[in-house]
């Protein structure tokens, strides 16, 4: 099952699949290669250690080190959730 | 003998290691400025080793060679451009994988090059034992080995990299895509060889497919068939993937990152948490967080102010104390007028806000970056900063805002694009930095009530969040969102620090001074010539009939723009007391600090700005400052008048 990277609870773990588009425009390559460029590349696993608070943003774990990830772009990555 | 000269560049990921490194290897000899109008910074020096003067450059931190940032295309550019001896690229070898997605492609972009294999002490605490001798043998490019903070490795690096260049720099290969990848860079690569571009053909192939909108529009400028060929070719991979090219490429890239890394490293999982692990729990945990961030940044700022206050008060006495000793060589009056009025108290000012605000400031500033704490503020404040359309690094200007804007205003640099650092430093200027707070809390604070001045800060706070998203919806561009890796907790390197902010001074010095000084003399020129009378006058249709000041009190409004808190000194030479609660209303007050918050940026920040923003920028924004700030103490008049609240 797809799922926003959000709606992994802490602890969990997930590989994503893909990456949405922005609905309301904007966030175009430069953002999209960002993602990229810090290793969340389709088929990559990440776990979601914790949410900040105030639906702030989240922090994964990903390729051996720990990213903080706004919570906008992480609700475009879509994850399919592994247990 | 004259000297052999080099020219090494430091490039790596952000919080690598490479500054402590890079004053390792420089130790005094070092410089910081700007790149070429841009507004990332540059740090040079120099060594001398067996016999070479070498050069060093520390580029920017970054994760990746591609157009996100400022800082990739200046890295990438000097690289290629200007074409170092040797890049020295500094790797985590706590974060391997990483790092190597990064080295990866400086290999691509054929830089001759060797690794520094940094922080392996952490490495081992995190249960990571590193094969440098199998790392090197992969890549083809020299390891060594470095604990940066204790000085270890470091002769060595530099004997290695010495040596490297002497035996002639072997270009390792880079890596291999799936074959139907290789063969269409192949295909791109051979039509790009036929036309003169200053990178590789290779990268240059890998980097259109990869849709570089830069590297795309030079090509297209020597030769638009080859774009149309790449372009053509993307989709092809594009219909074998699934996934778009560029995706597929970087994909690539990681898995060979990955494989090498896997391949070098052993992990003994620790069983304890490390301190570092523990901190990093606390500090961003739900419940002790915000109270702990809260704690650290009222402590900071209770010291800085304590210490500030004492510190200013002695130089100031010390520097007052010398006129009768000054005074002996200037006989002519108005000379000695002009050069104490103008000059010297210029030079007062300045130098009694920066040694004992500033320079604390940026020391601790350092500290808190270096261990790696600021990150995890961000990450706490992202929420907040989401808010006006910046993300939670945005913070920390923020916060240095609240001492004095002119650090704030170049801590906006730590922000991804031009667009975000202009956003963020116009939301600096609106903050009230020490100065005005100092006039709130005398003027207000001391003579109307404690709450009217809470009200005030209010206030101002709503006016910062309300301009700062109407700025962020206007701004062109796309916003970025928070996208940071948060490092382990370290021990900051003492040295490194005291240097940093050691050319931090100097910048604030060489920024704020000449401003200083020469409007000062402007003010003490008009006040001899006696115009202080007739500008008021001339100031009194707003300052009187739409602000409902005392006529004075415009000359003290001009004041202040040297410096904030002359708002308030000036106000009390002027009125001939220091009891304002006699001489004004309490209206009259609640307006004035209004004003005083909002009504231009000080001299000094203003300077900051044009130097980060250029000329155009920096007028607009004092303008619309000035002209906004009016137009809001109008208002409030108008509303708090008939209200009869004060
Ligand atoms: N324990 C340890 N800490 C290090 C080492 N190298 C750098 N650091 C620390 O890591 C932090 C970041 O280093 P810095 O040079 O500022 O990173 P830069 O962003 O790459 O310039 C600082 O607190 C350094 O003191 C190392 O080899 N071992």
């Amino acid at each position: 099952m797809l799922v926003p990277l959000t709606s992994l609870k802490e602890g969990e773990s997930g590989k994503i699949t893909s990456i949405k588009a922005n609905p309301r425009g904007g966030g175009g390559w430069g953002f999209w290669k960002r993602l990229m460029d810090m290793g969340l590349t389709p088929g990559t696993k990440v776990k979601v250690v914790k949410s900040a608070p105030f639906r702030g943003p989240i922090e994964i774990y990903v390729r051996g080190s720990r990213l903080a990830l706004g919570r906008g772009m992480a609700t475009r990555i879509l994850v399919e959730i592994e247990r | 003998m004259k000297r052999k000269k080099l020219r090494f560049a430091l490039a790596g990921n952000a919080n690598v290691g490479k500054s402590v490194i890079f004053n390792q290897l420089t130790g005094l000899h070092q410089h910081i400025g700007n790149w070429p109008g841009k507004t990332v910074e540059k740090a040079e020096g120099t060594l001398h080793f067996k016999g070479y003067e070498v050069d060093i450059i520390d580029l920017p931190g970054i994760y990746s060679l591609s157009t996100f940032s400022l800082e990739e295309i200046i890295s990438r550019e000097y690289i290629a451009f200007e074409k170092p001896d040797l890049v020295i690229n500094v790797v985590d070898a706590s974060v391997l994988e990483r790092n190597l997605f990064f080295t990866l492609q400086l290999i691509e972009l054929e830089t001759p090059l060797i690794i520094a294999l940094n922080q392996i002490d952490i490495a081992q605490r995190k249960g990571i034992k590193i094969d440098h001798k199998k790392l090197s043998e992969i890549l083809g490019v020299p390891v060594i080995p470095t604990v940066a903070v204790k000085g270890i490795g470091i002769y060595n690096l530099l004997e290695a990299a010495i040596e490297t260049v002497e035996r002639g720099i072997r270009s390792p290969r880079g890596i291999e895509y799936g074959k139907e990848i290789e063969e269409k860079i192949e295909r791109i690569a051979a039509a790009i060889r036929e036309i003169n571009l200053p990178y590789p053909a290779r990268w240059t192939a890998i980097k259109i497919l990869e849709g570089d909108k830069k590297i795309e529009e030079e090509v297209k400028r020597a030769n638009p068939d080859i774009l149309r060929l790449a372009q053509k070719m993307a989709r092809e991979i594009e219909r074998i993937h699934g996934h778009s090219c560029s995706t597929v490429i970087t994909s690539e890239r990681y898995e060979v990152a990955g494989k090498i890394a896997r391949e070098v490293q052993r992990i003994q999982p620790v069983i304890k948490p490390t301190l570092s692990e523990r901190l990093h729990d606390v500090t961003t945990s739900r419940a002790f967080g915000y109270p702990i961030m809260l704690l650290v940044m009222l402590s900071i700022f209770y010291a800085i102010f304590t210490f500030g206050d004492y510190a200013s008060t002695l130089l100031s006495d010390l520097l007052y104390g010398s006129k009768p000793f000054l005074d002996q060589f200037l006989i002519n009056t108005l000379l000695k007028e002009l050069i104490w009025g103008g000059v010297i108290e210029g030079v007062i000012a300045g130098v009694t806000i920066a040694l004992p605000y500033i320079v604390p400031f940026y020391f601790i500033l350092y500290l808190l970056e270096d261990s790696g704490y600021l990150s995890r503020i961000a990450f706490l404040m992202d929420v907040v900063m989401h808010k006006i359309g910046l993300h939670g690094k945005a913070f920390i200007p923020v916060m240095l805002a609240c001492g004095c804007n002119v650090p704030a205003c170049l801590g906006c640099r730590i922000m991804e694009t031009e667009r975000e650092r202009f956003l963020a430093a116009f939301v600096v200027t609106l903050i009230p930095c020490a100065a005005t707070t100092v006039v709130v809390l005398g003027l207000v604070g001391k003579f109307v009530s404690i709450e009217w001045a809470l009200l005030l800060y209010i206030v101002d706070l709503a006016i910062i969040f309300t301009l700062g998203r109407v700025a962020f919806k206007k701004l062109p561009g796309e916003p970025t969102e928070l996208i940071m890796e948060m490092h382990e907790f370290r021990m900051p390197h003492l040295r490194t620090v005291i240097s940093q902010t050691w050319f931090r001074l100097e910048e604030f010095i060489k920024i704020a001074f000449p401003l200083i000084i020469i409007s000062s003399l402007i003010i003490k020129v008009i006040e001899l010539a006696g115009m202080f009378e007739p500008i008021s006058v001339l100031l009194s249709p707003v300052t009187v009939g739409w602000l409902g000041l005392r006529y004075e009190m415009g000359i003290a409004l001009i004041f202040g723009i040297l410096r904030k808190e002359l708002t308030l000194i000036m106000l009390a030479t002027i009125l001939g007391t220091t009891n304002f609660g006699v001489v004004l209303t309490p209206i009259q007050m609640v307006i004035y600090c209004l004003i005083t918050m909002l009504y231009i940026p000080c001299i000094a920040t203003i300077a900051a700005f044009i130097k980060e923003f250029g000329w155009k920028k920096a007028i607009l924004i004092t303008l619309f400052e000035v002209f906004f700030a009016v137009l809001l103490g109008g208002v409030a008049l108008r509303i708090l008048e008939p209200l009869g609240v004060l």
